[in-house]
Formats: C-alpha cells, structure tokens, sequence
C-alpha cells in the first residue's frame, strides 16, 4: 500500500510540475508577432501547386505572378519581367532541407557560377516562430546570404503565389516572367548549373 | 509566453527523458547481472506505479507542448500518441486493481510506441528518409525543440517507451509468479 501510495504521490508531483510550468509559460507576455514577416504584394494569377510526382510541370509557359517586397532592412526587391532570367529559391527557416541547401548555394556563388545573364532571388517564407532557427533573417545573416531576399507575409501569399508544395523550391523565369522550370528539394551545386543553362537557354 | 520559459520547459522534460533512459539501461544491468528475482523484489508491485508515472507525465507533456505551447503534433508524434496515452489510463487501471495480466496489453503499446519514436527520432538525425523537400504545413523532420543538442520531443518520447517497456518486460511479475 506504501508503495502503491509513494506512487500515486509521485504521479500527482510530477503532472503538478508540469502544469505549474505550463501555467507560468501561459501568463507571459508574447513575443513581437510581426518578427520575421513582410507585406509583400503580388499581381497576376497564381499558379497550380507544384506536383513533384508529376514528370511534366503544366505551367512551363505560363507567366508568373510579379512580386514587389522587401527584405528585413526594407530595402524593396522585385521579381518582375524585367528582360532578365531569374532564379527564385523559397526557403523556410526551420526546414532541415533548406538549412542544408543555404550554405551550399551562398558557396556556389562565391565560388562566381552565377552567369552575369541570370539573377537570382529568394523568398523567406513559411516563417513561424514556434518553429526552431527563428527569426529567419538571423539564419540568413549567420549564414552570409548574399541574395535578395523577400520577407513573406504570415499566411505564405508569395509561396502560395508561385504553388509551392515544399521547401526548399526553385522557380525559374525568363525575362518576360514565363516559368520556365519548377523543383522542390535539395538539388546542390550540380542541380543548381542545371537551373542556370535552362534560365540562359530560354532566355 | 517567452523563449525562456519554453527553453526551460524542454530542459526539464529532456532532463526527466534522461533519467528514464538512465534509468531503464540501469534497470536492465541489475536484471541481468543480478537476475530475475532479484530485479522482482527490487521494486515489487512499484514497478507497475512507476510505469504509470511515466506515462501519465508524458501524456501531460505532450499535451501541454500542442495545447498550451501550440507545438504542432506531426503525423509521428500522433503515433505515438496513439500509442501513451492509453497506457496512462490501463496501466492506472492495472495499478489500482493490481491486474498483472495488464503487462500483455501495455507491452505491446510501449514497445510498439518506442520503435515510431526511433523512426521518428532517425528521420529527425536524416531529413532525407522523410524525402527530399519539407512540406511546409508539418514535416515529422522538424525538431521543435532541441536540448543538449540531441533530446528532442521523439527522444523524449521514445525514453518513456523504453522506461515503460522495461519496467513491464523485467520487473512486474506475471501472474504464475
């Protein structure tokens, strides 16, 4: 019975700690909601979620929303037809897959393999703060990207925008903003040359 | 809510994790140095108790960490969820009734929840096995919380399993005994 008690005690302490803490964390005050967001604007139609398993992507050729936003330091960044191809990566701060692909993509173009012909973005979305590596431009900025960068908005409109299913997600443009590609994943140095010869070859 | 306050909250579970996985490698090395007997009046009927401590404190935990600090269960955690929470309810019910033959419906759940929790905690160590890209509404890869820089919510998890497992497989007699 002793035992039966001391165990009964011992459940009852333990769920009690945890719910002081729980209690404890509850009354505090949150944190800044708008860390790590931005108000960014797109016009045109969206795009159809990307379908990794399909082996043709139906909106090759079909002209992407523009996006006019702005980075943390509200410098403002355009993805636009602006004559030029583009390369725009969308990245989430606590994605595993993008915390990866970050550093090997900043060393790729340290390294000089962006063509001076093809530019290149990034947008910075799926952002939530109970998510870990939080705030977003702290990640980037230890990790010295280098690329232009558009905040998104708390509910992904840019993301949604272009069908992102999953990060990271390359969206490639030519200089009138028709898709030229779409990919979801890590593709590395070799699968980012790819993305480069086919935003120079249709441009 | 504060990122002191969460921080503090994931310590002290990852250390309770600790103790437990300490605590069954160490309840495993008694029983097999010192035999079945001995490990049976080590802790005798507080065995059945402690297995229910464990799930009760987890089950809690978890529901603190998605109702209170709005964590999102991933489509693993929910397995294994599946899995604890009953056990906090049967293993009380064992417990108060002192129902040995309880262990038959308790082991399985806590050893099948301890395998989701490795898989989980693997795909955590290699986002790859979950695929190549994160979804973006609630990928299992996702640690919401990283302690020590190696205890995360399926560790924890899979502690507690293997804590309950051992308790039930090693220290609770049957009913023959």
């Amino acid at each position: 019975m002793n035992k039966k008690l001391l165990g009964i005690i011992g459940g009852v302490v333990g769920l009690a700690l945890v719910v002081l803490l729980a209690v404890a964390i509850a009354g505090e005050e949150e944190a800044d909601a708008s860390i790590g967001y931005g108000d960014p604007v797109v016009t045109g139609d969206p795009l159809p979620v990307y379908n990794s398993g399909s082996p043709t992507d139906p909106v090759v050729g079909l002209t992407a929303p523009e996006t006019v936003g702005a980075d943390w330091e509200e410098n403002e960044v355009r993805i636009e037809a602006d004559g030029r191809a583009k390369i725009v990566l969308f990245l989430a701060h606590w994605c595993p897959h993008c915390q990866v692909e970050v550093p090997v993509v900043q060393d790729w173009l340290d390294a000089g393999n962006l063509p001076d012909d093809v530019d290149i973005y990034s947008v910075a979305t799926s952002t939530d703060r109970l998510r870990p590596n939080w705030p977003p431009q702290e990640w980037l900025e230890d990790e010295g990207w280098t690329v232009p960068v558009i905040m998104d908005d708390q509910i992904g409109t840019v993301g949604a925008s272009y069908g992102m299913a999953g990060t990271p997600f390359y969206v490639v443009l030519d200089g009138e903003n028709n898709v030229v590609r779409r990919v979801s994943g890590e593709i590395g140095t070799a699968g980012l040359d790819v993305l480069v010869a086919e935003a120079q070859a249709a441009s | 809510m504060s990122a002191q306050s969460v921080d503090l909250y994931n310590t002290f579970l990852a250390a309770l994790a600790l103790i437990s996985l300490a605590g069954a490698l160490g309840l495993l090395v008694y029983r097999f140095a010192r035999g079945k007997e001995a490990a049976l009046s080590l802790l005798g009927d507080s065995a059945l108790w402690l297995a229910w401590m464990v799930a009760a404190v987890a089950t809690g935990g978890s529901l603190i960490y998605s109702e209170v600090i709005h964590f999102v269960p991933c489509r693993l955690c929910w397995y294994q969820r599946i899995a604890m929470y009953p056990l906090s309810v049967i293993l009380l019910v064992g417990a108060l009734r002192k129902e040995l033959v309880v262990r038959y419906y308790a082991l399985p759940l806590s050893f099948g929840g301890a395998l989701i929790s490795i898989w989980h905690y693997m795909t955590q160590l290699n986002p790859s096995l979950e695929g190549g890209a994160c979804d973006p509404n609630n990928p299992c890869s996702l640690k919401y919380v990283d302690v020590f820089g190696f205890v995360s919510i399926p560790f924890m998890a899979g502690s507690g399993f293997i804590l309950i497992s051992v308790l039930l497989a090693f220290y609770m007699r049957t009913e023959r005994e």
